[in-house]
This record gives C-alpha cells, sequence and structure tokens, in this order.
C-alpha cells in the first residue's frame, strides 16, 4: 500500500512521520510506503492516476477536488464509513463533512482546514497608535495607508501596511464579502457580477495606491516572508504562517484578527482530503491509515503542529483551539468561510491566474478582463 | 598592433569574461554566505560570515544523495550506449553496402529535422503501454541512442584509409571483429566527442525527466533542484550551493576534454 | 563466431543488420513511430484520465486557432527566435573572431564563454531568476550607472519575455562561438595578410573576409539556434511557468500545459504538429533566401 502527500515544508513531514509512527504501533500488521511529492502535486497525481501508478491512499486539494469526481477516478467512502465504528463520521464540522460529496456519495474525508485571516504585527500597530485591527474594508484601507512609510527617510517606502499575492485565492474572501461568488450552485459564473468587480476594484486599489504590497515587488517568496522582514505591517494568510514565523522570525509579535468585513463577514476556507483511489490494490489498508490518520489521535497530532486546523469538532473542542489567541480567530472564522471548489476543467485556474497577473502586472481593466475571463472559463465547465 | 590598441583590445576581453563568468561567480559567493538575505546590496563579495554550512545542508536535508545517484546511474548507461550504438551505426553506413542504405540514411537525416517536442506525447503513451512510467528505463531507453552522434562517427569513419579493411579482411577477420580490434581503437577521439556531448546532454537533461517522472526518489539533480526553486525560494545560499554541486561535474569533464569538444563541434558543425 | 557467406555482398548486408538492428529498432520506438503517432493522436480527444478516446478529425486544430493563448503562444515564440537566433549568431562570430586573435591565455578565455553553454539550464535560470528580482544584481548595477530600474524583470510583462532571451543569448553563444572558431581556422592566413597589405583595419577584415567565409557555418548555426529556440522550454518554466498573464508562454511551454498539466494528448499533440510545421517553414524558408554556398 502507498500513501502519497505533497510536501511544502519540512516541518510538515516530521509530523507526518510522526503521526505514521503512530500508526505504526497501533497496526504493525499493516505495511505501507509514504512517498511524497515536492512540486506540481496535482500534475503528479493526475498523471499516476492515468498511468495505473496512483498510490492507494493520497492528499486531494479542495479546489481541484470537483474534476477529480468528474473524472471518476476515487473510490466510494461510504462503505468505509458505515463499517468502522471507530471512525464517527458525525465528529465532522457539517461543512466539511460534506465537502466532497458527488451525486449523494462521499469521495473524501477532509483531513483538516485552512481560513484566511489578517496577520498583524503588533509592535508596528503600537508605533502607529492603533490599538484594534481593522474592522471593515475602509478600516483596512486606511490603517494600511497610516502604516506605509519610509522609516529610514531615503525617499522609498520600506514598510507596507499591508501585503498581498497577486492570486485570485486571496481575491476570493473580499468577493464573498461583497456578496459575490465564483460560480452558483448551477456552475453560473458569476465574475461579471458588480459584487464581483467591485471587490476586485478594491482589491487592487490597495496596491494601486501603493498602501499594499505583493512579495515580488520586495524579492520575497510569499506574505508571510514579508512581514517577517518586517516589510508589511498586515498580511493575510492561513496558519501555515503560524509555523514559518515560529522557525524565522521568532522575535516579531503578531496577532491574528479575522478579516475585516465588506457588506458581510466571509473568509475563504481550504480544505484539503484524504482520498482512495479507485483501482487502488489494497483499499482496506488504505482505509486503516486513513482511519487513523484523520481519526481523533492522528488529526489532534497533526493539528497540533499549527500548520491546520482541525476538522472534528471533539478535537477543536478537547485541544481548546476555541479558547486559544491565535487559533480561536480560526475557529471563528469557520461560521462564515466560504468553500473553494471550483466546477470547471483545470485550466480554468491557470486563466483566472493570469487575469491576476494582468490586472496587477499590465494594469488590465477590471470589468473588461473579467467579461473575457468569464468567457473563456465558461467553455470548460464540468459536466 | 600598437599599445593603445592592445589594451582596448583586452579590456573587450575582460568584459566579457565579466559577463560570461560574473553570474556563477556571485553564485559561488552567495553559495559560502552566511547570510541568509542575499539582497543588501553592496553585497559582500567575499562573505566576511563565510561558511559550508549550505553545501552541508545540501547533502542533509536534501534527498541530493538519491538524485546524485540518479543523475550519475542515467548518465553513465546513456553515455555508454551511446557510445557502442553510434559506433556500431556509423560503421555500417560508413563501411558496409547493404540494401537500403541511402534509405534509411536519408531517414534519419530528415529525422533530425524534426523538433523534439512533437515527441513527447506518443512516446510518453508508449512508455505508458509498457508501464514504464516513473522508472528508470522510462528516462533511459529514449535516449539509449542519438542520430547526430550516428553522424559524428560515420563521419569518422569515413576519415579512414580504405586499406586498413582491405588488409583486415585478407587477415580473415569479420567485420564484427574488425571493426571491434581495429577500427573503435582508433576512433578514441571521435568516441571521446560522443561520450562528452552525451554525458553533457544527459546530465543535464531536463524536459524528458519532468514528463516521465513523478515522485521525488526518481528525480534528478536538475529536476530536483528545479523542483526546490518554488519550495526554497527564499533560500538562496542553500538553491545556489545545490547548483554549484550540480555544475562540477561538467565542469570538470569540459576543461579536463576541451580539446574533444572543439573538434566534435568542428566535425558535426562543418558538414551536417 | 564463424559465418559463411556466398559473397562478400552477402556478408556485408548480413552484418549491416546484425549493427544497425539495435540503434533502428531503438530510434523506430522512440523517433519514427512516435512521428507518425502524434498526427494520428492529434485527430482524436485522447484524454489521459478518460479511458474513452473519441475520433475527432481536425476539431482539435479548430479549437486550437480559437485558443487565445495558442496565438500569444505563437507570437511569443516568433518573437524570441528572431531576437535571439541573429544576435546570438553574431555573438558568437564576434567571440570566435576575438578568439582567433593572437591572445594570451586562449584556452582560460574559450572556457569561460563556454561554461554557460555546458552548464544545465537549471543552474543558470536559478542564477538568473536571482540577478533579475527586483533587489537582484541587475537592478543594481543599473543603479550604479544611474539607472533607477525598480522592476521585477521577470513579473513584468513588458520585461520577462527579453530577459529570457537574454540569457538564451548569454548561454549558446558561447557554444556556437567554438563552431565558428573551427570555420575561423580554416580561413587562410594569407588572405588576411592580403588584407592589410591593401590597408584594411580589423574591422573591415572581420566584415570583408571573416564573414563571408564561415557562411556555411552560419547557416548550419543559425538552423540549430532557429530550431531551439522555437522549442525553448526549460527557463520558461523555470523562471516564469510562461507568466504573467501568458507573456512569456511559448509554444512548447503550451504544449507541455496542454498535454501534461490538463492532460489534454491530442489538443497537445496537435499543437506541437502545429509547431514542427512552423519549424519546418522556417528552416525552409532560411535555406532559400539564405542559401550556405553563396560564396
Amino acid at each position: 500500500m502507498r500513501f502519497t502527500s505533497w510536501q511544502s515544508s519540512p516541518t510538515e513531514e516530521k509530523v507526518i512521520r510522526s503521526i505514521l509512527k503512530g500508526f505504526d504501533t497501533k497496526h504493525p500488521e499493516t505495511p505501507y510506503l509514504y512517498q511524497p511529492i515536492p512540486g506540481n502535486y496535482s500534475e503528479k497525481i493526475q498523471l499516476m492516476l492515468g498511468t495505473g501508478t496512483a498510490p492507494d491512499l493520497f492528499w486531494l486539494k479542495g479546489y481541484t477536488s470537483p474534476s477529480y469526481l468528474s473524472f471518476n477516478v476515487l473510490k466510494e467512502l461510504d462503505d468505509y464509513i458505515a463499517s468502522d465504528a471507530s471512525f464517527d463520521n458525525e465528529d465532522f464540522f457539517p461543512v466539511f463533512r460534506n465537502a466532497f460529496f458527488k451525486d449523494g456519495k462521499c469521495y473524501g474525508i477532509a483531513k483538516d482546514f485552512n481560513v484566511y485571516v489578517l496577520f498583524y504585527n503588533s509592535e508596528m500597530f503600537e508605533e502607529a497608535g492603533l490599538e484594534e485591527p481593522p474592522a471593515d474594508w475602509e478600516e483596512l484601507y486606511t490603517y494600511s495607508k497610516q502604516l506605509t512609510k519610509d522609516t529610514d527617510g531615503d525617499g522609498k517606502v520600506d514598510q507596507y501596511g499591508l501585503v498581498i499575492e497577486p492570486v485570485h485565492e486571496m481575491l476570493m474572501p473580499f468577493v464573498f464579502q461583497n456578496g459575490g461568488q465564483f460560480h452558483d450552485e448551477a456552475g453560473n459564473l458569476g465574475l461579471t457580477k458588480p459584487a464581483f468587480i467591485e471587490a476586485t476594484e478594491f482589491y487592487l486599489k490597495l496596491y494601486k495606491d501603493g498602501v499594499a504590497t505583493i512579495p515580488t515587488d520586495v524579492g520575497a517568496g510569499w506574505n508571510g516572508d514579508v512581514m517577517g522582514r518586517q516589510q508589511a505591517a498586515m498580511a493575510i494568510s492561513g496558519a501555515w504562517a503560524i509555523p514559518y514565523f515560529k522557525e524565522n522570525y521568532p522575535e516579531m509579535k503578531y496577532k491574528v484578527a479575522v478579516l475585516p468585513k465588506g457588506k458581510q463577514a466571509a473568509t475563504l476556507a481550504f480544505s484539503t482530503a484524504f482520498v482512495i483511489a479507485k483501482e487502488a490494490p489494497y483499499p482496506d489498508d488504505a482505509w486503516k491509515l486513513l482511519s487513523y490518520m484523520a481519526g481523533k489521535e492522528g488529526m489532534a497530532e497533526w493539528t497540533q503542529s499549527g500548520i491546520a486546523l482541525p476538522t472534528r469538532k471533539s478535537v477543536a473542542e478537547e485541544n481548546k483551539f476555541y479558547e486559544h489567541p491565535i487559533y480561536g480567530t480560526f475557529m471563528e472564522s469557520v461560521e462564515f468561510a466560504h468553500l473553494y471548489q471550483i466546477k470547471f476543467m483545470e485550466r480554468w485556474s491557470d486563466e483566472m491566474s493570469a487575469t491576476m497577473q494582468a490586472f496587477f502586472y499590465r494594469d488590465a481593466p477590471v470589468k473588461e478582463s473579467l467579461q473575457k475571463l468569464e468567457e473563456k472559463i465558461s467553455k470548460y465547465k464540468l459536466k | 598592433m600598437d599599445k593603445l590598441k592592445i589594451i582596448a583590445f583586452y579590456s573587450v576581453l575582460l568584459a566579457f569574461t565579466a559577463l560570461y563568468l560574473g553570474p556563477f561567480l556571485f553564485s559561488i559567493s552567495i553559495s559560502f554566505n552566511a547570510d541568509k538575505d542575499v539582497f543588501e546590496w553592496p553585497i559582500e563579495f567575499f562573505p566576511s560570515n563565510a561558511t559550508v554550512d549550505n553545501y552541508i545542508a545540501v547533502w542533509e536535508e536534501l534527498p541530493f544523495s538519491t538524485w546524485l545517484f540518479n543523475s550519475v546511474f542515467i548518465t553513465l548507461i546513456q553515455t555508454v550506449t551511446n557510445i557502442f550504438f553510434s559506433a556500431l551505426a556509423g560503421f555500417a553506413f560508413a563501411r558496409l553496402s547493404f540494401k537500403g542504405k541511402n534509405f534509411i540514411f536519408n531517414l534519419l537525416l530528415s529525422s533530425l529535422m524534426i523538433p523534439g517536442i512533437i515527441l513527447l506525447v506518443p512516446k510518453f503513451i508508449v512508455l505508458n503501454e509498457f508501464g514504464l512510467i516513473n522508472s528508470y528505463a522510462g528516462i533511459i531507453l529514449p535516449g539509449l541512442v542519438g542520430i547526430t552522434n550516428i553522424f559524428l562517427m560515420k563521419q569518422f569513419f569515413e576519415t579512414i584509409p580504405k586499406d586498413l579493411d582491405e588488409a583486415a579482411l585478407i587477415d580473415g577477420c569479420s567485420y564484427f571483429k574488425m571493426f571491434w580490434k581495429i577500427f573503435l581503437p582508433i576512433s578514441k577521439p571521435a568516441l571521446a566527442a560522443v561520450a562528452i556531448y552525451t554525458f553533457q546532454g544527459s546530465w543535464n537533461e531536463f524536459l524528458w525527466p519532468v514528463i516521465v517522472t513523478v515522485s521525488e526518489d526518481m528525480y534528478t539533480l536538475p529536476l530536483g533542484m528545479a523542483s526546490l526553486r518554488s519550495e526554497l525560494l527564499t533560500d538562496w545560499p542553500l538553491l545556489m550551493a545545490g547548483t554549484i554541486l550540480i555544475s562540477l561535474p561538467t565542469l570538470a569533464i569540459f576543461i579536463y576534454f576541451q580539446k574533444y569538444f572543439v573538434q566534435g563541434v568542428a566535425s558535426s558543425g562543418l558538414k551536417g | 563466431m564463424k559465418l559463411r557467406f556466398s559473397s562478400v555482398k552477402q556478408e556485408q548486408q548480413v552484418w549491416a543488420m546484425i549493427f544497425l538492428f539495435a540503434p533502428l529498432l531503438l530510434l523506430g520506438i522512440f523517433v519514427f513511430f512516435p512521428i507518425v503517432f502524434a498526427f494520428v493522436v492529434s485527430f482524436y480527444d485522447w484524454n489521459l484520465l478518460i479511458p474513452d478516446k473519441p475520433f475527432v478529425g481536425l476539431a482539435n486544430y479548430s479549437e486550437l486557432f480559437k485558443d487565445e493563448v495558442f496565438i500569444i503562444s505563437i507570437k511569443n515564440t516568433i518573437i524570441y527566435t528572431i531576437g535571439v537566433v541573429p544576435t546570438q549568431t553574431f555573438a558568437a562570430l564576434f567571440l570566435a573572431f576575438i578568439m582567433n586573435q593572437k591572445i594570451k591565455g586562449r584556452t582560460f578565455f574559450r572556457i569561460a564563454f563556454y561554461i554557460p553553454a555546458i552548464t544545465s539550464s537549471v543552474v543558470t535560470s536559478i542564477i538568473f531568476v536571482w540577478i533579475y528580482s527586483k533587489p537582484g544584481l541587475l537592478n543594481y548595477l543599473l543603479a550604479g550607472i544611474g539607472i533607477d530600474a525598480q522592476i521585477d524583470w521577470l513579473t513584468n510583462p513588458n520585461t520577462v519575455l527579453p530577459s529570457i532571451m537574454m540569457l538564451n543569448i548569454w548561454t549558446t553563444s558561447g557554444f556556437f562561438m567554438v563552431s565558428f572558431l573551427a570555420g575561423l581556422q580554416s580561413i587562410p592566413q594569407s588572405l588576411y595578410e592580403a588584407a592589410k597589405i591593401d590597408g584594411a583595419n580589423s574591422w573591415q577584415q572581420f566584415w570583408n573576409i571573416t564573414v563571408p567565409m564561415v557562411r556555411p557555418i552560419t547557416f548550419f548555426v543559425m538552423v540549430m539556434s532557429l530550431i531551439g529556440c522555437f522549442q525553448v522550454f526549460d527557463q520558461i518554466f523555470i523562471m516564469s511557468s510562461g507568466g504573467p498573464d501568458n507573456a512569456s508562454t511559448t509554444m512548447s511551454f503550451f504544449v507541455y500545459q496542454n498535454s501534461f498539466k490538463y492532460f489534454k494528448f491530442g489538443f497537445g499533440a496537435a499543437s506541437a504538429v502545429v509547431l514542427a510545421c512552423i519549424i519546418f517553414a522556417s528552416t525552409y524558408l532560411q535555406k532559400k533566401y539564405f542559401p550556405s554556398e553563396a560564396y
């Protein structure tokens, strides 16, 4: 039996290996091979599925899940869930329990979740005389402006109020907050609705007005990097920034808050699933490992690493996630979090990324570009 | 030439040298830098806090040794088979007469014009049919013999005087024996050129391994380093240390065998 | 091993078959068959993950020319090739000309110019990502001569392609320099001496003797360079992934993405066939309008 995950940091791999050790002591009779994939995960998994070399058990990124479900390459899990007494499916938060369904059948177990929240540097806030994090769009803008400054007096800004990334995932919370959506239940795209356009315009305004920066502008790899280097006072990120800060910038004092709201509070939820390949040679063993890793024990250990949050109510409660000064904010965000699962063929994501890049690097007109994008993407709707 | 001209000439030469070597020198400098922020200008070209930690980290924190093994294994096999097969085929085209010789030769010649990109999908489908995706065989098989190498060998064998075969045949040699005992030993320069080209090509090959490998344990060095590009985006010293290590074998071989390099380019370049 | 043959001719025939068996088998499987098969696949809706592979005739081709990204990729590839091929050829010839002078330390300089060519594209790409980044070496040097560029060269749609083109010129000019060098050494020294007597300076010698004498090599270099440029992939894959906003999506990158990211093999194969046709056509044109035997 083979198990595959991606690997975005050494910390992550360490935790996985430690959980696997726990599984080994509990189920020494079940041998398996763990093969992480470092880059281009989705492509590689598809490649393996298509060439009959897929692992039995693997992680599936939430936003690509609809296309996998439509390709019919995953094993249906309902029977396993029903016959595994220790699994306790009811323990999952409903939004995640039902996240990987097609035609009323379950194909994936949400192993954890993440939401975008606002990270802010409390020292910079203090220095600027700001007490609370921004609560709405207006405050986000004015605070960012206030926090943007030239600290060494050389005429160049070296501390920005906010750092954002020119990627569609990070735009989406603003769209949801503004009452828009990518597509509705029936799959009708909402990219040209005023709510979507307005949100995009606001997101871009932050950058164009110079109160927010993007990582490449300061030679950084991503948001957390920029904030850690003291080049931005606020960053939108998921929980993966927490272990990163701890390891690389332990001195930085920061806090987290729910994202500032627009017309309504909203954020984007990422959820990764455990899935079993339809053609898996050892599906029973795969389920055993799944049941352990996504079980109470495995999930508790995994989420204690601070990379992601538990999708099980019991794990969240027992490990005091709600009371935690940082993780509490993430749990709070679940209330208004939207899952990101797009029911289009994968090329939508590249088309959307290209458009985001055009906004940031080419000053492309928002409305026209989104109209063009909607036309292009509509071709890739999944049947 | 007068003095001024000489000075001008050498300044141009040195400017070009700086242009061609500069990026590598910076990369070496960064690879020894203990400071992870490599954008503090002016950068210290000779880092005051020089360290070899980055090189140690490459070995210890990355699956570098696995990738190194894969690269060495794949490169060696392809180099040896290319030498052997291209010599065999080159000998047949240069020294034997057989039916369809011109046809086959022209087929080879025209397929040289086929861009490799068109072969990707079909090669992939073929290897998938054999279940060879993500295996050593899948990476190695398509590169066991190269048409350019066959030409190089054919051209070389054609420069050897005809008397040699006749003498050998009178002595009762078979064609294989003649090839093995007489032609190969005197073909060292051409064989070396084939070897060096194949070595360099397969050591640096990127596109095909990207397509045919899936799991990290099958990656070659270039592929592994490229996959780290996104992961270690900010750890430039580590990335640079890795890139320096990858470059060393080709560099050493080139410096050592450079006259064969030049001969190879010259003979393959003059007449196709 | 002793074999008996009725004639020398037959003997050679048998030996040729033995000698060529393995090489031709391999080339058959991995070159000749795939060429034909690429055309076949391009007429099917062939998706890796979907077992049903219907014949669609020319649908992939017609879809291809309606695909905006494909059109952009053709445009980018042509810009790339037109920008790189002549510059690279000229740079290579110029370097070779310098190297052919009586200079001290010739071996050292030859190695220096050749190193980029023998180094893995992954290595040079990674180094240049650093150089081209906003706080990187290039902007620093530009600032040194008074240009405050403040550009992130690889995420700016106007600079990304030229930046990668520069990298390509830098890496391969040394390779082609060696081709030229071999040709230069075969030019009779007497020609230069005659020119000197006529009072020609170095530049005139370069332009009036060297350039025409190496014309066959120039043809070879340009064809090789052109074929390489049309297929540029590694640098794009590593440095820009075709972005931003497809500003650096080349045809081979388009082929790769559609074949091995979206797994639309039929569509990918069709785009590869179109690319191959463009390469054929341009080498043909080059042969026609730039014959190598003109002098």
